[in-house]
Parts: structure tokens; sequence; C-alpha cells
């Protein structure tokens, strides 16, 4: 078994390394084939690993070699594989998988095609580092490393130039990874904090040491250390304020979207919450804390996808708030139905995201929703792929959404934190609205692109081919719910709704479906049939202010980014040129000038001299005197 | 070799002196022969070196002035080890990637002589011939900068000069002054630092005297507000003149404070917590923040290392080994992370003739390979995972969160800041489209210029993923000295704060 | 009676005269006299208190102070001529190559 860890975990980084050596070698397809090969064999090692868990329900321990020892700190590179963490690898593989193959179709035209997969390997290995771990250490290698490949992916076309927000909300890709990586670094110094503060009391940072310290702490201790390790998961899976960045983070090419700001990294946030759940259970300030501002996010976000017209932003947008579900469930203590959800998600989102890859392939890189139109007729396999997709985010049954949206909805129905409940419910439509919005404007109705005179053409086979498993499982997921649940709950506190909730389960379930079904009703009807822009509606102030993000990225450029290059600014050449300086080179000049001023009294003129030797002479003792007469 | 450790010292300046003799032409092979031999010594240094026992080895003692109680006397520890190590390997890779065309022979017989001094820094163990070494090494960093500097030259020659001898001048007194109270106390003279440690003083003695060593190390660090000299003189600076300040120069303040204040002074270092945090935190954030004001891209480097320097004093003043030990590895780390982006931004200067940001931009697609080892170089610069930044920061944030968790918020705001500056460089530098025409033409690294940064690139990756074999050499030594300093406090407080290691307690 | 105080203040009335006079002169010669009425105020201080003691190192002092003085006055007045020849002048105001 052990060797299987290491083939899971360390073919990625073959693969990324492999990839390396071409990395400045033009095009090479069995660069590609290669990596998606490795990427298959990782796969098949986390499978059997799965399956192996399954079998003995006893979870592979491994410790590979020491990493760092000083004092009493002790930090082992050990990797944990038990019913979560595999879970975890498995979707993680998978989604890669499919990644790693879609993108040689997706990326054939680019010329640092191998430089991206040697990229996208090294997503994957950091991924896996951060699941696998079994220490806290080790997840922030990951946690870091994803963000380092996010900050590689994100700013990969790195050659376009600055833009101003109005031309592209995004500026530039090296701009948007900029700002993903340093917000994610914020959150970094969050989660760093509570390892911190973990160590201190405990000793130690191996999860099993930590867990099994935790009934010895305090309140303070532990939520504490929970708000600062939530503060690290907020900005991994890109919770509000820290949220920006994951919209921007679109610039990247579609594969990468799709892998990590759908499918796995941004989720890290949540696996983290899952990971230590043993902290977050006994603390259930923090916990409610999570919840609600996932459900605020959750509704915000879909707020702001509502109108948005960039394809790839709406599905950031849905992502960002179905991240709120995950956190709303999993700060309410349903954690497996987190991980659930999370699993569920990764599936229907990496979809819709390759769905849109398919599109902006066949659009020309187009991502204006209201340019096209119609594409149905050309793209019949990528229209149902996201149509597929689009229900099953939706919560349509039996879809793999459903079975998940609709047991966060119970569970927060069942703590009996209605308003939450209410606003997840209403999400839940927005989300059904806002997914069939997008997939009418891209596939029903006017053919707007032809204008523009392009000439949509279909996806090739092979990546068609290589989408089916996460349709397959779009839809078939749910069904495994049951399973999944008694699996994860080894090792997860279990969740069982109260009676009351069970009684009422269809109830609830029908209002959720009515929701989601009105959602797309009215979707069909504003934009089955073509596009029907309306002035009064698109000038309203409501409008501008989601189109805008509430204008929040305007508000941090103007509170925080330019305030700050200005003290810079300040700092540098008012403190530190002007007082720190001038006050050393002022010393120097004092010395200097007053040198200079003395050295006049060198005439030459020896009579002078003397004069000035009698002064002296005639100073010295007065001097003496005085201090015979005090002394 | 029982003594290894004086021709560490010496081969180097014997080898200078010959090098007066050797033809022009060959005066860098020379260079790099020598210094590759010294560094293979320093090597073996390792190899023999038992990095299980704390205390001092290799040690030779000749008395010279026995009347005053001067003697030669050296030794290594795990503290100061691989700071000789780092000493050579910078100093060779300096030589190997000088891109100096001017009076090469002279170049390479001043930086032959400069390894003397800095070796003869990290290995003295006589308070004496310390401060010997440590005078000595301005000469040839003077020479550097005022012989192949730019336009500014003298100016920051004379104020990195005049600046450090100052601060070294009151160090100096000091020094005299301990030894007089050790010959009020024992009748004998001693400058021996092993002789010093075991003077226990006075609170208001040992305060004093914190504050003159202060000076001295603190102007060399530089920490705030005495940093000003080093933007002069890493701006006029020669590449190989910045590399070696930066990489070692620097480290001599730092190493000091470990060797000195700490077992020496322990009490006033205890007092001295809380205003050197402060002004290491200023340190951490201001600079951080000049630094991303500049539109200069070494002095963005060269602000960034005072940043740097912040954290490594922070982490000294830890009083505990997490913070002290991951100090001397960031000491590793920063100089050989901030040596490698001095040389980067020699090579692009050696091309265009100038290190002005809005110079350049989409180097990466012109100069690619030049771009992955910036990259690499500063994402260890901005500390990531699994390079060598990483270990040394973390030891020293988890080291100070003991002592202040406040502090420790404000300090690990560097992780933000550097990657913000950082980040900005690489941006400004390498992304975006190629606007101007003479960039168009860039040649990647050559040959010379690859051969000596990818072995740093691989230091920078191994040390990151298996920094075991440092770490656990200066891990033994730091916790000696803790368990010492914690014997050796009067006052109740330092001994509160002082934390020796569990396992060490254990031993016990 | 003529006491000790009577010689020293005679020591000290020339000694002034001697000062003055180095102050006060322009010529290089005259300077030169100047300093020589100062070593003999000396002198003059020397004896006089060698005998109040009844100690002879005092006058033995004066001796070696005569002995130096002379020594200095063949010295000095050699480099005076050089330097007249050279300058054409002993006036001090001129001799200012020494101007920092």
């Amino acid at each position: 078994m052990e060797s299987l860890v290491y083939i899971a975990l360390f073919a990625p980084f073959v693969s990324s390394l492999f990839a390396a050596l071409f990395g400045m070698s033009p095009r090479k397809t069995f660069v590609g084939a290669i990596a998606s090969l490795l990427l298959f064999v990782s796969l098949s090692a986390s499978m059997m690993l799965a399956y192996h868990v399954y079998q003995t329900g006893e979870s592979v321990h491994i410790t590979m070699m020491d990493w760092i020892h000083m004092g009493d700190l002790y930090i082992p590179f050990g990797f944990n594989v038990d019913q979560v963490s595999v879970t975890m690898m498995n979707v993680v593989t998978l989604v890669s998988t499919v990644v790693h193959i879609y993108s040689i179709g997706y990326m054939d035209h680019d010329k640092s095609f191998n430089r991206f997969f040697s990229y996208l390997s090294a997503f994957v290995f950091s991924m896996m580092v951060l699941v696998m771990s079994d220490n806290f250490a080790g997840l922030f290698i990951g946690w870091e490393g994803v963000g380092v490949c996010s900050w590689l992916l994100i700013g990969f076309w790195y050659h376009k130039p600055d833009l101003t927000r109005e031309e592209n909300p995004s500026i530039s890709p090296s701009w948007a990874a900029n700002e993903a990586f340093i917000m994610n670094r914020i959150a970094d110094l969050g989660m760093l904090i509570g390892l911190f503060i973990i160590y201190w009391n405990v000793g130690s940072l191996q999860y099993d040491a930590v867990f099994a310290a935790i009934p010895h702490l305090t309140d303070v201790i532990l939520s504490t250390a929970a708000i600062a390790l939530f503060i690290g998961a907020m900005g991994k899976s890109a919770q509000f304020p820290l949220h920006t960045w994951l919209t921007d983070a679109m610039e990247g090419p579609t594969p990468v979207s799709a892998l990590i700001h759908a499918a796995t990294m941004v989720t890290a946030g949540v696996f983290l919450v899952i990971r230590v759940h043993p902290l977050f259970s006994v603390t259930p300030e923090v916990s409610y804390f999570i919840a609600a501002l996932g459900t605020f996010v959750a509704f915000f976000a879909a707020s702001m996808a509502l109108v948005n017209r960039d394809l790839k932003r709406i599905i950031a947008f849905s992502t960002l708030s179905q991240l709120g579900y995950m956190f709303a469930a999993a700060g309410l203590g349903a954690y497996w139905i987190a991980l659930f959800h999370l699993a569920a998600h990764a599936f229907f989102k990496a979809l819709l995201f390759l769905g849109a890859g398919n599109v902006m392939h066949a659009m020309h890189d187009e991502l204006d929703i209201f340019k096209m139109g119609g594409l149905k007729k050309s793209m019949k396999a990528t229209y149902i792929y996201m149509g597929l997709a689009s229900l099953a985010l939706a919560g349509i049954p039996p879809l793999a959404g459903f079975f998940s949206k609709d047991a966060i909805i119970e569970t927060a129905f069942n703590e009996g934190t209605l308003i939450l409940w209410v606003m997840l419910v209403v999400t839940a439509g927005m989300t059904a609205f806002y997914s069939f919005r997008q997939v009418f404007l891209t596939f029903e109705g006017d053919e707007r692109y032809k204008e523009f005179g392009i000439h949509p053409h279909e996806m090739y086979k092979f990546v068609l081919v290589a989408m089916s498993p996460l349709a397959i499982l779009a839809v078939i997921a749910g069904f495994f719910r049951e399973s999944f649940n008694a699996f994860v709950t080894h090792l997860l506190p279990g969740y069982e709704m109260s009676e009351h909730t069970h009684h009422l389960a269809l109830i609830l379930g029908a209002i959720v479906f009515a929701f989601a079904v009105g959602g797309i009703l009215l979707a069909y009807k504003k934009y089955a049939k073509g596009l029907k822009r309306s002035e009064k509606v698109e000038n309203s102030f409501i409008y501008r202010l989601l189109a805008n993000q509430y204008y929040i990225p305007n508000l941090y450029e103007e509170f925080i980014s330019k305030p700050y290059a200005m003290i810079s600014e300040m700092m540098w050449k008012g403190v530190d040129l002007k007082i720190v300086d001038t006050t050393v080179d002022g010393i120097a000049k004092f010395l200097y000038r007053s040198g200079d001023g003395t050295r006049k009294m060198q005439t030459g003129n020896l009579s002078n001299y003397l004069n000035w030797m009698a002064i002296g002479g005639v100073l010295l003792l007065v001097v003496a005197m005085i201090s015979a007469m005090i002394g | 070799m029982d003594n290894i450790l004086s021709v560490l010292v010496f081969f180097p300046a014997i080898a200078g002196m010959l090098g007066f003799v050797v033809n022009k032409d060959s005066a860098r092979v020379y260079g790099i022969t020598v210094a590759a031999i010294e560094f293979f010594l320093s090597l073996w240094l390792w190899f023999a070196f038992d990095g299980h026992n704390p205390g001092m080895q290799f040690v030779e003692m000749i008395p010279m002035i026995p009347d005053f109680g001067v003697s030669y006397y050296l030794g290594v520890d795990g503290i100061s080890l691989f700071i000789i190590l780092m000493t050579t390997l910078m100093t060779l890779i300096g030589i190997m990637s000088m891109s100096v065309t001017e009076n090469v022979k002279n170049m390479v017989i001043t930086l032959l002589f400069l390894e003397m001094t800095m070796v003869g820094v990290f290995v003295s163990l006589d308070a004496i011939i310390f401060y010997l070494f440590w005078e000595l090494s301005l000469v040839p960093m003077l020479y550097i900068i005022g012989a192949w500097g730019g336009t500014l030259r003298v100016y920051a020659a004379i104020k990195f000069f005049l600046y450090t001898f100052m601060g070294s001048l009151i160090m100096l007194v000091g020094m005299l002054f301990v030894a007089y109270i050790y010959h009020d106390l024992t009748g004998v003279w001693s400058f021996a630092l092993t002789d010093w440690y075991a003077l226990v003083l006075p609170v208001n003695y040992q305060l004093w005297l914190f504050a003159a060593f202060f000076i001295g190390f603190a102007i060399k660090v530089p920490m705030f507000p005495f940093h000003t000299w080093l933007p002069y003189a890493h701006g006029q600076a020669p590449t190989i003149g910045s590399v070696i300040l930066a990489a070692v120069l620097l480290k001599m303040g730092t190493y000091g404070f470990v060797r000195f204040s700490l077992p020496m002074f322990p009490d006033a270092s205890v007092i001295a917590i809380t205003p050197i945090a402060m002004i290491s935190i200023i340190m951490i954030i201001y600079t951080a923040m000049v630094a991303y004001a500049q539109k200069d891209m070494k002095q963005v480097v060269a602000y960034s290392s005072v940043s740097h320097m912040g954290i490594i004093m922070l982490g000294i003043f830890a009083m505990n080994a997490e913070g002290i030990g991951g100090s001397v590895f960031q000491m590793l780390s920063h100089g050989i992370v901030s040596g490698a982006l001095f040389m980067l931004v020699g090579v692009i200067y050696d091309r265009r003739h100038t290190k002005m940001m809005d110079e350049f931009g989409g180097l990466a697609s012109i100069m690619p390979k030049y771009a992955v080892i910036f990259g690499i170089m500063l994402m260890a610069s901005v500390g990531l995972p699994l390079t060598i930044g990483f270990v040394g920061e973390f030891l020293v944030l988890i080291g100070f969160y003991q002592v202040s968790p406040i502090m420790t918020i404000l300090a690990g705001s560097s992780i933000i800041l550097g990657a913000v500056y950082m980040l900005s460089v690489y941006k400004k530098s390498f992304f975006g489209p190629v606007t101007k025409d003479e960039n168009k033409t860039l040649k990647d690294l050559d040959i010379k210029e690859t051969v000596s940064l990818v072995p740093l690139v691989l230091i920078v990756i191994w040390l990151g993923v298996y920094p075991k074999p440092i770490l656990e050499p200066i891990d033994n030594s730091v916790k000696a000295m803790l368990s010492f300093m914690d014997e050796k406090a009067i006052t109740q407080e330092a001994k509160d704060m002082i934390q020796v290691a569990k396992s060490t307690k254990e031993m016990k | 009676m003529i006491g000790l105080s009577h010689y020293l203040i005679v020591s000290a009335l020339i000694f002034s005269i001697g000062l003055v006079g180095v102050l006060r002169r322009r010529n290089l010669l005259m300077l030169f006299f100047a300093t020589e009425v100062m070593l003999n105020a000396v002198n003059i201080a020397f004896a006089a208190i060698s005998h109040y003691y009844n100690d002879l190192t005092g006058q033995m002092f004066a001796f070696f102070v005569i002995a130096i003085a002379a020594s200095e006055v063949a010295v000095g007045l050699g480099i005076l001529i050089v330097l007249y020849k050279k300058q054409g002048s002993l006036d001090l105001d001129e001799l200012t190559t020494m101007k920092g």
C-alpha cells in the first residue's frame, strides 16, 4: 500500500518535471500525452487506495522523512490516506486527468504547450501534498504550492498588456495572478498564526496529536486557533472579503479555471475545515460564523452572477456561491455533506468550465454571452454537457447537485437557522436562473455571433470523450450519497436529520425544487428566444451595482492599493531619504563643516599660531585652576 | 588537519599575495581555482565536524600578547560552521559569475583578501582577533565599491566605511571595558570569548555593554534607522560587491548578536527584547514599503535585504531554540537568495546597462531561462515552502510567537508585503508585452551565468526540502547556548524569558 | 631681604615680556630673542627655587636649558639665514606658505 501512496503522490510530480524538461522547446504532443498518462497512473493508485481504505476501514500512514527539526519543533513529511483524504485524492486526480487530456486539445495552438503541462502537473502534486499530509505544516506546503501554481497558471499568458478596468475587469493575466497570490498570502498569514497557536499549546503540528490535545485546551485558545485557520481557508476558498481574486483568476486558460478555480484548489478551504473538524466542532461560535459567512457568500456571489455577461465569470461566481454552500454545511456541523457537495460540485463545475472552454475555442476566445446565441446547431455535444452540468448545478433531481445541495439546505433547516435556510433556498433559485440564462444565451436563440464573422466549430472528438467521465459523474454521483455517507463517517462525525426535519423532508425538497424550476423557467422565458436588452434595466442602480461587483474591486483599489503605493512612495522619498538619510548625512556634514570652518585658523602665519598657542595655554591653565578649585 | 581553521583563514590571503605575480589574463581562472579549493576545504571542515557536539571544535590557541591575554584563538560550532560554508560558497560563485572587465587581477586579489577577513570574523574566538578581521573586512569592500562602482561610488564607499567604522569603534570600547572588568574580577587579562562567557555581570553593566555592542552590530546588520548606507553601497557597488555585501558582510552583524550579545549579556538581552523587536518590525514593514516604491531593480533587492534582516533580528531575540536556530538558518538562506538576486540583477545590467524597471517588461518571453531562475529566487525570497526561504522565516516567526503574538502578526506581514514588492518587480520586468526595441534582442543566460546560478538554485531547493543536515548542528549549538544563558542569567525575568528546549531539560 | 617671591616675580615679569615679544613681534629674529628671554626667565626661576630648597637639581636643569638654548640658537639661526637668502625677508606676515 505504501508504494501506492508514493505513486499517487509523485506521479504528478514526475509528470511536471518531465514536461519542464521540454518547457522551452516548441509544442510536443507527446508531452501532454505522457503527462496525462502519469496523471492517470496517479488516479489509478488513488482508486486502489480508496478501495483499500473502503475494504479495511483503516487508513494508510507513512512518514517519508524528516523535514524541520529545531528546538522542540519536529515536522516530518508524513502522509495519511484516510477516508477524507482519499476522497479528495480521487476527486483531484480524476478531474486533473480529464483536464490534462482536455488541455491537449484546448492548448493545441499555444506555443507554451509544454510549459502549461508542467505547471498543471505541479499544481496537482501540490494539491496532493495538501490533502495527503498528516500535519499542518505539510498542509501548508501544499497550500502555498497550489498558490504558486495558481499564480503561474493565471498569469500563463503573461505577455498580455495591462488594460483599464473598463476594458477588462481583471486588467491583465499577470495583474490577476499577482492579485490572487497576494490575497492568498494575506489569508496564509492567518493560517500561519493558527499553526503557531497550535504549536505553542500542543507542542506538535501532527493532526492526531493536535486532535488528541483538544479536550485539554481552553475555549479561548481553541476559538482563536479556529478563527486563524478559517482566515486561511477564506483566502484559498475566496470567501468575502477576499473573494475578488477568484473572478479575476478567469484570465488563466480555461482548463486551469476548471481544475484550480472550480474543482480543487478553491475547495481547499472547505477541505481544511473538514479536516480539522475536531477543532471546529468544539468551537460552535466560530462554526456558526463560518456557516453564516458561507450563506452570505452563496447569496452575494449568486447576485453578481445574475447580470454578468462574461461566460467564465458567471461560472466563477457560481463557484463562489457553491463554496458558500459548502462552508454553510461545514459550519453547521454536517461535514460529510460538505465533503459530498465538494466532490459533486467538482464534477459538474469542471464539466461546466470545460464546456465553456469548448465555447471559447469555437468563438475564438470571445467570452461575452451577449455576442453568442444559437450555438446548439454547431456544438451539440457541448450543449448537452453544459446543459447537464447546469441542471446539476441548479439542483434538479436526479442529478448530483440535487442530492448534495438539497442536503445542505435541509441541514440549515434542521439546525433551526431559518434565516440561513431562506437565503440558501433563494440562492438556489438564483443559481438556477443564472445558470440557464447563460446556457440559453449561449446555445439558444438568435445567432448573434454572425455579426462578428465567427464560424464556430465543435471541439475535437477525443476531448469530448475525455469529458464524458465528468458528465457521467455529474449525473450519477448523487446516487452514492448513502454509501459515501457510510464511508466517510468512519472518520467524520455523522449527521442525522431530526425526526421533525425528516417528516418535512419532502416538503422542504419540494420548495427548493420549486425555486430551482422557477429559476430555470424564468431564464427560459427571458432568454430562450434570443437576447432582448432593456436600457432601463441595464442603467438601473442595482444592475450597475451587481455588474460592477458591488464596486468592491474599485473600493480595494481606491482604499488599499493606491494608498499603499502612495504611503510607500512617501516612506521612501519623505521618510527614508528626507529624514533618516538626511540626519545621517547631517551628522557627517556637521563634522565636515566644523572642520572646514576651523580650517581658516590655519593662516600659515607663525605669529597667529603662536597667539592661538598662548590662548590654548591660558585656557588649559584656567581649566586646571577650575578643576583644582572644584576638586 | 588540526589547524584547518588557520588554513581556511589564511589560504585565500596567501593565494591573494601570490596573485600579484599571476599573469593578467589568467587572473580570473586563478581566482576561481583558489576560491574552489577554499570551498572544498570548508566542505571538508563540515565533513569532519561532529554535529552532535554543541561546543567549539577545531580549536586553535596561540598566545600572542600574553601580558594582555590576547591570543590567536579560533574555533567553530554549529552556528558559525554554515556561515563559513556560505561565505566560501558565495565567494566562489561570485568570482565565477564576475562580469568586471577592468583590472580583473586587482579584483580577484581584493576578493581573496576579503574572503580571509570574512572567514576570520566567523572563526575568531578572541575579541581582538575578531575585531581585527571585522575592521579589515571594510578595506577590500571600500576598494571594491570605490574602484569599480557607479557614478556616486566615492560617496557611497566613504559613507559605507565611515558609518560602519564608527559603529565598530564604539564596539571596541565595549570590548576593552569587558576585558577591564574581567581583569578587575579575576586579576588576569583575557580577550578570549570563552573566558568572557563565564563572566557574570551586574545588570547595569550589561545594559551599557549591550548598548555599545549593539551600535557596532546594528549598523552592520543594518538595523533601522542605521540602514541608509546600504542602499547607496548596493546602488553603487559592482555586482560582485553587492553579492558579497548582502550575502556575507551583513551577516557579521547578526552573527555578532548571537556570538557576543546573547551569551555575554543574557539579562540585558532579555530587557532589550521589546525595543529590538519593535525596531525589527519597523525594519520589516517600513523597508518593505520603501522597496515597493523603488524604480530601480537593485534598490528593491537592497531594501528587501533590510526587511529580511529584520526577520533575522527578530528571531535572535525570540530567546528560544526555534527562533535563534531559525535566525541562523535564515542568515544562510538570505545570504544565498539575496546573493543570487543581486547576481540576477547584474545579469540584466550587463546587457542593458540600466537597472530601471520601466526599461524592461516582457523579459520572460525573451530570456526564459533567466526568468525561471529569477522566479525561483523570488519565490525563495518571499518564503515559499520547500525553498530555503521558508524554513528560516517559519522558524523565526514560530519562535517569536511565544514572546509576543501581536508582534509576530505584525512581523508576519512580511510574507504579504514581501510578495507585494517582489511580485511587482517580476510583473514590471518580466510580464507584459515587450515594449522596448533594445530588449527584443537580449541574449538569455550564457554558460558562465548558468554555471554560477544553477548551483544556487539547487541549494535553494535542496535546503528547502531537506534542511536537516544543517539544522541539526545549529540546533545542538543553539540549545546548548540557551541552557548556558539560562544558568547564567541573574534576574528572574531573564530566566523566565529564556526558553531552554524541553529536550535539553530531559537530558539533564 | 630679597626672598624667593621677588625672584619669582622677576622671572614672571621677564617671562611675560618674552611672551608679549613672541606674540607681537613680526620679525622672526626678534621672535627668537623673545623665546630666549622666556627661557632665561625660566632659568631664573629654576635657580631661585633650587637655592630655596637647597637642591642642586634645579640649577643643573638651568644649565641644561642654557645648553639646549645655545644649540637651538645655532640650528635656528642657520635656518633663518637660509630662509633669508631664499625669501629675502624675515617678516612673518610674508611667510604664509603653510596656509591650510
